[in-house]
């Protein structure tokens, strides 16, 4: 027992005391706060105002289109894009940044152009001159007919790759198109804005617990769960492994050996830095709470109520379970490779195995959020090497009945125990061997061997 | 005089391959141990059996008189023939953590980690990590990872190679100043004169076998004096003659012989003098270690 703890200690401060470590642990939250905080920053900047000009022939929608692209208005639309796109996390990631982007985009300063009986080539010839000159960013063409079919509107501008100004516009135009149109049929403008107001999309889920108001985050939360186990998973899987590969290519073990049993050394290891990415998941939580309870105030404060999924302390105790599992799960086969491998370089091609692996756990997160209870989700979510990463997803979409999540952590100690037992067996021998890989009948034997 | 370690027919195999062929020996306290044989001999073997990282397949290996357990492993300093150092890790933080392995505390360790430093002459080099350390000065290093805890028993693998002469002395004296502490040292060398001034038991083994053992003193004695240096004038005749000298070798002012085998040493001493020379020095020679070692060795690959 004090010589595992020697080794524990060792293994745990050797990795936190480390550099990478500090930046890892630190870095992350500052990058997850960025996202959180740069958007609501950028929410504030303006660009240059875009110099407009609407050559209106028709005579009746330029008005329309610039009350549409007043500040005012531009600032409503935002807040309603902001919303929606909060509670719809689940689209690509493209059209996030586009909502978001168009937050901050436009901003018009419009100009007066007198073009009455003017033909429009001379008009296009002048404007086309002054934006040279930069005097002027963009025009719009619009035609003397609103009401027929294949009408055209034409902008005419110096950058036209600014899609986000260029969609503002589109949509201006085209809203304040069909306003006239409206309003030529004789629709008053009061009935105009009931015809035109948005329905709330709410959602409940329900649970056994009965009706929770959702706000659509649990697959955020899902998502951000499952990607923190897949991180610290690999990260230090991979440290057991280099750990191993150093006292063999070092030749401290056996040193090492001569003063404990390999299995105490083996097992100080795994718990040392088993330890050493707990705390790293530990600050990680902390300060997605931290982050989570900042965006909730600042949304609240700025009008509009963002609702965030509940997490039960239930929850983070199976997070920790699971995550200790998952840990001695793949580092126990982490540590086999590093016995076997008689370098780091020849050992990272082994890695690619269990990394596969819970690549293959994290992605199973999909179907298992679109459906939590299909029987591939039961089947994922309980065989051992899957289930550290998906049995939380399940329990935090849709929380499975006791003995499938009892199911799972029994098959993960079953597999802990054996691959543990393989391990230490391997290790203790494979270690003394320098220089070649072993084959597998050589492996079996060491298994065996007294 | 208590016997510290005891080794009864111990056999190793690896498959097929006999690593160690029934070999037994005793190890006295307070004594130095030599452990001498050729490359690929089994020494290596033998020790990582006797500091309990293998088992052997047959036989019984007894420590202080009990059977090995982690008392008794800590009771044993190692020092392994394949050995390294952690790279990054500062040289005091590694001592500490090998003291610790050994259930030595931080407090103890730091004040011994001081004191061999300054023995060794590292001192300046305690918080440096092992990367910039030279390999000797690593070597040193390791040394003190296996005395730092003060064990009883201390087994050095090869101690001596790769180190440069004025390191090797000071290795010397050293093992020299353990010995005089009580501690039994067992040490595998393939350098005879070192082990010839050092050791006070060896063994020699070749071929996973025991060649031979005891005191160096026995050992040197069961060889028979058959070697004579001569230094002398005339009687070139009588060197020369087969019934005397088997072996003749010419050195800058005298001359080295082996006997004939059944020639007399007595007797040739009368020839030569017979013979009008004038001998000035007739010395009957002890063996060396390295002639025995040589001579068995070939002996047994014959």
């Amino acid at each position: 027992m004090r010589k595992f703890f020697a080794v524990f200690k060792r293994e745990y401060f050797k990795i936190v005391k480390s550099w990478s470590f500090l930046l890892g642990t630190l870095l992350v939250p500052i990058i997850a706060s960025m996202f959180a905080i740069i958007p609501a920053l950028l929410f504030s900047l303006n660009g240059d105002a875009v110099r407009l000009i609407i050559v209106d022939q028709s005579g009746t929608v330029s008005t329309r289109v610039k009350t549409n692209l007043s500040p005012e208005k531009l600032a409503e639309k935002a807040k309603l894009a902001a919303e929606d796109s909060l509670k719809n996390i689940t689209q690509g990631q493209k059209a996030q940044l586009e909502n978001s982007a168009e937050q901050f985009g436009g901003n018009f300063a419009f100009e007066d152009f007198d073009f009455q009986n003017r033909q429009i080539e001379d008009i296009r010839t002048e404007l086309n001159e002054r934006i040279k000159k930069d005097k002027l960013d963009a025009y719009l063409i619009i035609p003397q007919n609103i009401d027929g079919k294949d009408i055209k509107v034409e902008l005419f501008a110096r950058n036209t790759s600014d899609i986000i100004t260029k969609k503002m516009l589109e949509e201006a135009v085209n809203t304040a198109f069909r306003n006239q149109r409206l309003a030529k049929a004789n629709i008053d403008e009061a009935k105009l804005e009931q015809i035109n107001r948005k329905v709330d999309f709410v959602t409940t889920k329900v649970s056994e617990k009965g009706e929770e108001l959702d706000s659509d985050m649990g697959f955020f939360v899902a998502f951000a769960v499952a990607l923190m186990m897949y991180l610290v998973l690999t990260i230090y899987g991979q440290a057991i492994m280099a750990a191993v590969i150093e006292e063999k290519e070092t030749r401290i073990a056996e040193v090492l050996f001569s003063s404990a049993k390999p299995f105490q050394i083996l097992i100080g290891k795994l718990v040392g830095v088993g330890m050493a990415g707990l705390t790293q998941l530990t600050v990680w939580l902390t300060s997605a709470a931290l982050i989570a309870a900042y965006g909730l105030a600042v949304s609240k404060a700025s009008g509009f109520a963002m609702q965030l999924p509940s997490i039960s302390p239930l929850f983070i105790v199976y997070f920790a379970l699971f995550f200790i599992l998952g840990f001695f799960s793949f580092a126990a086969i982490f540590a086999l490779i590093g016995s076997i491998a008689p370098t780091l370089q020849e050992a990272g091609q082994f890695a690619l195995i269990p990394v596969l692996f819970m690549l293959g756990g994290f992605y199973a997160m999909f179907p298992i959020t679109r459906d939590p209870n299909s029987t591939l989700s039961v089947i994922l979510s309980i065989i051992p090497f899957a289930s550290p990463m998906t049995m939380p997803t399940r329990i935090i979409t849709e929380t499975p009945p006791f003995w499938q999540i009892g199911l799972a952590i029994l098959f993960n100690l079953i597999a802990i125990a054996f691959f543990v037992w393989i391990a230490s067996r391997v290790y203790r021998i494979g270690m003394l061997m320098y220089g070649k890989r072993a084959t597998i009948p050589e492996i079996w034997k060491w298994i065996w061997q007294a | 005089m208590e016997t510290t370690l005891k080794v009864e027919n111990v056999t190793k195999r690896y498959g097929d391959f006999v690593a160690v062929n029934n070999i037994s020996f005793e190890v006295k306290a307070g004594r130095i141990f030599g452990f001498l044989g050729p490359n690929g001999a089994g020494k290596t073997t033998t020790i990582r059996m006797i500091v309990n990282i293998t088992a052997p397949d047959e036989g019984e290996i007894s420590l202080f008189g009990d059977k090995i357990s982690p008392q008794v492993q800590d009771k044993i300093g190692y020092l392994p023939e394949e050995r390294g150092l952690y790279k990054k890790m500062k040289i005091a933080e590694q001592l500490r953590y090998f003291a610790a392995l050994k259930g030595i505390s931080s407090k103890i360790a730091d004040q011994r980690i001081d004191f061999w430093l300054d023995r060794i002459g590292l001192s300046e080099w305690k918080l440096k990590k092992a990367n910039d350390l030279s390999k000797g000065m690593q070597q040193k290093i390791q040394f003190i990872s296996a005395v730092i805890h003060e064990p009883d028993l201390i087994i050095l693998d090869e101690p001596f190679s790769g180190l440069d002469p004025v390191n090797v002395e000071t290795l010397i004296e050293i093992i020299a100043e353990l010995k005089a502490k009580g501690k039994t040292i067992i040490f595998s060398t393939h350098l005879m004169e070192t082990a010839e001034r050092l050791c006070d038991d060896i063994i020699l083994i070749n071929k996973s076998r025991k060649v031979l053992g005891g005191t160096l003193r026995e050992v040197k004695e069961s060889f028979e004096k058959n070697m004579i240096s001569l230094r002398c004038f005339g009687g070139d005749k009588i060197l020369e003659d087969k019934c005397f000298v088997a072996e003749l070798r010419k050195h800058a002012d005298e001359v080295e012989l082996t006997l004939a085998e059944n020639a007399d040493p007595q007797e040739l001493l009368k020839e030569l003098l017979l013979n009008g020379a004038k001998v000035t020095k007739f010395e009957l020679v002890e063996p060396s270690l390295n002639d025995i070692f040589i001579d068995k060795v070939k002996e047994k690959n014959a």
